[in-house]
C-alpha cells in the first residue's frame, strides 16, 4: 500500500511535468502546482504508516538489465527523507504557482516546471532505490535536472555558478560510483541487500567509505568541498533554492548515513571521528562566511553549510557509538542528526521563500536595498522572523530542540567516550556555540536590514504584500517550525525509531511533555511548558505597563530618531556590512582582511600616512588553495593531452585501429 | 511535569529576584556615588525611576516596527523564565523541565536576539551599533560560557542545573581543581555578561547614548531598566546558586527555605559589591580589544576541561 502510494505520487510528478511543457504557460504553472501538491500528500501518505509501524516495504521489478533489478526498499529512514521532501514540496508547489507567475512570466515556465517536478520526483527515487546502478541514475537525475534549475536565470553569475556546480556535482557521483563498483566487484551484485551482508576487510571497507564520504559529501556542501553551493542556491529561481537548501543536500547526508551506516555498518571508529570533524568545521566557518555576505540568497545558502554541519556532528557521534559499541550513544547522535536534518529542511526552505517573497518585491539580492518591508509586508515578515528564530535556535522552536539534542549527544560522548572523545566532544560543542552565536547575529542582520529601519531604495518603498498563495506557503513551514519544536514530545519518537533502526537500540526521548536524551537524569526539556510559561510571563510587563495606561498620554508614533540633532537619514541607519564589521575585524585571518596606507591622501600624507582602509574577500583561502590549483591542474594536464589531438583525421583512424587491435588482443590473450 | 509546590517556589523566586532587581542596580548607584565621594540617588532610587517613567508619554521612531514595540516584553519574560529555573534558594532547580545548561544558553540566545534587533528596528545609528557589539559580544563570551558549563556537567554527570549545583555543594566532581577553573570561568562570563562597565560595550553610555536603550522612552524604558538590572539579577544568581551554593536548601520547608533567603541576599550584596568596585576602578575596554580578554577566559575554561581529563 504504502509503495503503489509511492509510486502514484512519483507518476503525478512526472505528468506534471509532461503536462508542463506541453500546455501553454497559464496552464503549466497550475498543472505543476496541482500534481506538486498531491504528489505531497501521497508522499506523505505513503511514508507516515511505515515511520509509524517501523516496518520496511520492498518490491523488486526487473527492469531491462539483467545485472541490476528495480528494486525499492521503503524503510525507516527512506521513509523520514520522503516525508521531509514532501513536507517541502507541498509549500514550494503553493508558493510556486504564484511565484513564477509573477517573476518568470513569459521566460520559459513549462520549462521550470518540467524541471522542478522531475527534480522532486528523483530525489523520492534515490531516496528508495535498493540497487546501487539505480540509485546513481537516480542521484544523476537529480543533479542534472537540479542543474538546469541553478541555470534558469541564464546570466553570467548563473552559467558559471551551473558550471562549478556541474563539475563538482559529477567528481562527486564519479567517487560514489567508485564506490559501489568496489562494493560490486568484492560482492558481485548491485544489490544494496547483498552489500550489507558482506564481510569486507577493513581496509577496503574504509577506502569505500572515504570515497562515498567525499562524493556525498561534496552534495552535501560540507567544508571543503562546498565551494559550489554559496554560488549555484543563490543562482536559482527561490523556490528552487529551497528544495535546493531544503533536501538536496540533504541526500548527501542521507547517502552518508545510507553507505557509513546502513551499508557497512560504522565498522571503524575514526569513521565517525572524521565525519563529526569535518562537520564541526563546516559549521563555524559556514557561519562566519554568512555574516560577510550582503546578498540574502549566498548568506541563507552558507548557513545552509553551517547547518549541514551541525547535522554532520550528530551523525558523527552516532558512527562513533555504533563502532565504538555503544549503541545508546548511536541512536542518540542519529536521532540528533536526523532530527536538525527535518528542522533544517523546514525553516530553510521557509526562510528561501520568504527572500523570494522579498526579492519579488525588491527586485535585488542586495540586502542593502531593501529595508521597511517590516511595515509593508506583514505578514512575510513574520514568516522570516519564524524561520530566523528557529535556525538560531530560539526557544521554544524547533531548530532548538535539535541542536538542545546534538549537545547533550555531544556531552554523552564526552562523559562516557574513549578518551579521545573526551577531548573532541567538548571541544566540538564549542564549536556548535560559537555557530549558533554567530547565527544569532547573522540573522538579526539579515532580519534587521531586509525588514527594519526605513526603505534604502524606490521599489523597497513601493513593495505590496505578497499574494495569498505565497503566503500560504510560507505559513505552512513556518507552522512546521513551530509543531515540531512544542510538539517535540510528539515528533521525538517517531525520528528516535528511524534512529534505533540505524544505531539498532532503542532509547526513551520523551514522555508525556518532556524530551530527554535516554535518561531524565541527564537533563530533560520541556518545551510545550517553555511555551505556555513565556506567553505567561509576558503578561507580567503586560499588567505592569497597563496599571499606568491610564495616567499617561497615548504613545506619539513617528517620531524622528535622534541623530545627536542632525536630521535623520535613512542612509544613517546601520547598514549589512557595519553591522557584521566587528566580527570581519576580530576573525579577519579567515576573511583574508588586510590594511593598508591608503594612497589618495597623498597631499596629506605626513599627517595622515597610516589611515588604514580594509579590503577583504570572504574565503579567499578554499579559492586560492584549493579551487585554483585544482583548475589549474586540469589545465596543465589538458594541455599535455592535445598531442593526442593532432586536427589530422589520418591519425584519428589510427587510434581506432589501433584500439581495436588492442581489444582483440585483450579478448584473444 | 512539575508540581504545585515547585511551580509555586519557581514563581515565588522569579517574583522575588524582579522586586530585587531594582534595588540591586540602585544599590550599585550608591556604591559608586560613595567611590566617587559623592551623597548619592539612595537606594530606592531606581524604584522611583521605574514608576515615574511609566507615567511618562511613549515616543516611538517613524521607522521602528513591532519588534521595537514589543522587544522590553519578551525581555522580561524571557529573563523571568530564566529567574524561575534556576535553582537559587534550593540544590535543585524547581523547574527541570528548563532548568539546563544548554537550555539555559539558548534562553539567552533568545535574549540577545531580540535586545539586538531592536537597536536595528529602531532605526536609530548608535543602537543599530550598539546592536552590532551586544551580538558580537554574544559571539566572543559563547565559548567561554558553553565550555565552562560543559565541564560543570561533566563533573557532576549531568546537564540539569540542580544536578550540578548538588554536585558543587558537595564537591563530589572528583577533580577540585577543575572545580575552582570553572568558578573563575564563569564568574568571568557573568561579570562580562552582566554589562558592567569595562564590557558596557552594547549601552556605552558615553560613546553610544545607552546603544539600543536610545529610543525607548516612557513604559518601554521603564520595562528595559527593570530588565537590565533583573539581568544583572539572573547573571549573579547564576553563579551564586549554581557554583556557589553554600547556605542553599537541600529539602524545602519553611525554616531552611528562610536561612536559604538570607544566604542567598548575602551572597548577593557580596557579589554586587565586588562587582561595583571593579566597574569603578577601571576604565572600559577599546571594543575591538575586548576579544583579548574573553580569549583568556577561555583559556580559564580550556584549563578546567584540562583539570578535569586529567583528574586533579
Amino acid at each position: 500500500m504504502p509503495l503503489s502510494l509511492l509510486a502514484l505520487s512519483v507518476a503525478l510528478y512526472v505528468g506534471g511535468a509532461v503536462a508542463s511543457v506541453v500546455l501553454p504557460e497559464r496552464g503549466a504553472s497550475w498543472t505543476v502546482a496541482i500534481t506538486g501538491g498531491f504528489g505531497a500528500l501521497l508522499g506523505i501518505a505513503a511514508s507516515v504508516p511505515v515511520l509509524i509501524d517501523g516496518h520496511a516495504v520492498t518490491a523488486a521489478i526487473a527492469g531491462p538489465f539483467p545485472f541490476a533489478h528495480f528494486s525499492v526498499r521503503l524503510d525507516a529512514l527512506a521513509a523520514f527523507m520522503v516525508l521531509t521532501i514532501s513536507l517541502l514540496a507541498a509549500a514550494i508547489a503553493v508558493f510556486g504557482a504564484a511565484y513564477v507567475e509573477e517573476e518568470y512570466a513569459g521566460r520559459g515556465i513549462g520549462a521550470m516546471g518540467f524541471f522542478m517536478n522531475l527534480f522532486i520526483a528523483s530525489m523520492m527515487l534515490v531516496v528508495v532505490s535498493d540497487d546501487a546502478m539505480w540509485f546513481i541514475v537516480f542521484f544523476e537525475m537529480m543533479s542534472l535536472t537540479s542543474y538546469f534549475l541553478v541555470v534558469f536565470e541564464q546570466d553570467d553569475e548563473a552559467i558559471s555558478a551551473g558550471w562549478i556546480y556541474f563539475l563538482i556535482a559529477h567528481a562527486g557521483t564519479m567517487l560514489v560510483l567508485i564506490a559501489f563498483l568496489l562494493l560490486f566487484a568484492r560482492t558481485g551484485s548491485f544489490d544494496f541487500a547483498t552489500f550489507r551482508s558482506a564481510t569486507l576487510p577493513a581496509p577496503v571497507a574504509s577506502v569505500i567509505f572515504v570515497l562515498a564520504f567525499v562524493g556525498f559529501g561534496a552534495k552535501a556542501g560540507m567544508i571543503p568541498l562546498h565551494i559550489w553551493l554559496p554560488r549555484a542556491h543563490p543562482a536559482a529561481p527561490s523556490h528552487a533554492s529551497a528544495l535546493l537548501s531544503g533536501v538536496m543536500i540533504k541526500i548527501g547526508v542521507f547517502g552518508i548515513v545510507k553507505v557509513g551506516v546502513d551499508l557497512l555498518g560504522a565498522a571503524t571508529v575514526w569513521w565517525g571521528v572524521a565525519v563529526l570533524g569535518f562537520g564541526a568545521i563546516s559549521s563555524v566557518l559556514g557561519v562566519i562566511y554568512a555574516l560577510a555576505e550582503h546578498d540574502i540568497k549566498r548568506l541563507l545558502a552558507y548557513h545552509s553549510v553551517e547547518n549541514i554541519g551541525i547535522i554532520l556532528i550528530g551523525v558523527g557521534i552516532g558512527m562513533i557509538g555504533i563502532a565504538a559499541g555503544q549503541p545508546a550513544l548511536a541512536t542518540l547522535g542519529l536521532f540528533a542528526g536526523l532530527y536538525h536534518l527535518l528542522n533544517h529542511a523546514v525553516f530553510k526552505s521557509l526562510l528561501f521563500l520568504g527572500a523570494g517573497a522579498v526579492i519579488s518585491r525588491t527586485h535585488s539580492k542586495d540586502m542593502g536595498r531593501m529595508g521597511g518591508l517590516l511595515h509593508l509586508m506583514p505578514w512575510t515578515a513574520l514568516a522570516f522572523l519564524i524561520g530566523a528564530l528557529a535556525i538560531c535556535a530560539v526557544p521554544p522552536l524547533n531548530g532548538f530542540v535539535s541542536e538542545w539534542f546534538t549537545y547533550q549527544s555531544l556531552f554523552i560522548a564526552a562523559l562516557h567516550g574513549s578518551s579521545l572523545l573526551r577531548l573532541v566532544a567538548p571541544l566540538s560543542a564549542v564549536m556548535l556555540g560559537i555557530a549558533s552565536a554567530l547565527a544569532v547575529m547573522c540573522f538579526v542582520k539579515a532580519f534587521g536590514v531586509t525588514f527594519s529601519g526605513e526603505p534604502r531604495s524606490e521599489p523597497a518603498a513601493a513593495a505590496t504584500e505578497v499574494g495569498w498563495p505565497m503566503l500560504i506557503g510560507m505559513g505552512w513551514l513556518a507552522a512546521c517550525c513551530v509543531m515540531f519544536g512544542i510538539g517535540a514530545p510528539i515528533v521525538a519518537p517517531v525520528i528516535r525509531d528511524v534512529a534505533a533502526s540505524l544505531g539498532g537500540h532503542g532509547i526513551e526521548v520523551a514522555n508525556n511533555f518532556v524530551v530527554f536524551p535516554g535518561d531524565t537524569g541527564i537533563g530533560e526539556l520541556s518545551t510545550p511548558l517553555m511555551a505556555v510559561l513565556l506567553i505567561g510571563l509576558a503578561g507580567v510587563p503586560l499588567v505592569i505597563t497597563g496599571l499606568f495606561a491610564g495616567r499617561r498620554p497615548k504613545p506619539r508614533i513617528g517620531a524622528e530618531v535622534w541623530a545627536c540633532g542632525y536630521a535623520p537619514d535613512a542612509r544613517m541607519s546601520v547598514s549589512a556590512g557595519g553591522f557584521a564589521e566587528p566580527i570581519k575585524v576580530l576573525f579577519r585571518p579567515l576573511y583574508g582582511v588586510r590594511s593598508w596606507a591608503d594612497g589618495c591622501f597623498a597631499a596629506t600624507r605626513p599627517w595622515f600616512a597610516t589611515i588604514p582602509a580594509s579590503a577583504g574577500r570572504t574565503e579567499q583561502y578554499w579559492d586560492r588553495w584549493l579551487l585554483a590549483p585544482l583548475g589549474r591542474g586540469v589545465q596543465a594536464l589538458g594541455e599535455q593531452m592535445q598531442f593526442l589531438q593532432g586536427g589530422d583525421f589520418r591519425i584519428y583512424c589510427l587510434y581506432i585501429v589501433a584500439a581495436l587491435i588492442v581489444l582483440l588482443a585483450v579478448a584473444i590473450g | 511535569m512539575p508540581g504545585f509546590g515547585q511551580l509555586a517556589l519557581a514563581i515565588g523566586q522569579a517574583a522575588a529576584l524582579l522586586l530585587l532587581a531594582p534595588l540591586a542596580s540602585g544599590f550599585c548607584r550608591v556604591l559608586r556615588a560613595k567611590i566617587h565621594t559623592r551623597t548619592g540617588p539612595g537606594f530606592l532610587q531606581d524604584y522611583r525611576d521605574i514608576l515615574k517613567l511609566l507615567k511618562r508619554q511613549e515616543v516611538v521612531p517613524k521607522g521602528a516596527g513591532i519588534i521595537f514595540r514589543a522587544m522590553p516584553f519578551i525581555l522580561m519574560a524571557t529573563l523571568l523564565l530564566i529567574a524561575m529555573a534556576l535553582p537559587v534558594l534550593t540544590l535543585a532547580s524547581p523547574l527541570d523541565a528548563i532548568g539546563n545548561v544548554f537550555t539555559f544558553i539558548c534562553l539567552l540566545g533568545l535574549v540577545r536576539f531580540f535586545f539586538s534587533l531592536s537597536g536595528i528596528d529602531s532605526g536609530n545609528t548608535f543602537a543599530g551599533i550598539g546592536a552590532s557589539r551586544e551580538a558580537t559580544m554574544g559571539a566572543l563570551m559563547e565559548p567561554v560560557i558553553l565550555l565552562a558549563l560543559f565541564v560543570a556537567a561533566l563533573l557532576a554527570g549531568s546537564t540539569s542545573l540542580g544536578q550540578i549545583s548538588t554536585s558543587f555543594r558537595s564537591l563530589s566532581g572528583g577533580s577540585i581543581a577543575a572545580e575552582i577553573a570553572v568558578l573563575f570561568a564563569v564568574a568571568f562570563a557573568v561579570f562580562v555578561e552582566m554589562g558592567k562597565v569595562p564590557y558596557d560595550m552594547a549601552e556605552a553610555e558615553q560613546e553610544l547614548q545607552d546603544g539600543p536603550l536610545t529610543e525607548y522612552s516612557g513604559p518601554g524604558l521603564a520595562l528595559l531598566k527593570w530588565c537590565v538590572g533583573l539581568r544583572q539579577v539572573v547573571m549573579a544568581t547564576i553563579l551564586i546558586g549554581v557554583f556557589l551554593p553554600y547556605g542553599a536548601a537541600a529539602s524545602a520547608s519553611f525554616e531552611t527555605l528562610l536561612w536559604a533567603a538570607l544566604a542567598f541576599v548575602a551572597k548577593l550584596v557580596c557579589v554586587f559589591l565586588i562587582v561595583g568596585v571593579i566597574e569603578n576602578s577601571v576604565a572600559r575596554n577599546r571594543f575591538f580589544l575586548t576579544s583579548r580578554s574573553t580569549w583568556a577566559g577561555f583559556g580559564i575554561a580550556t584549563l578546567a576541561l584540562v583539570f578535569y581529563l586529567v583528574g586533579l
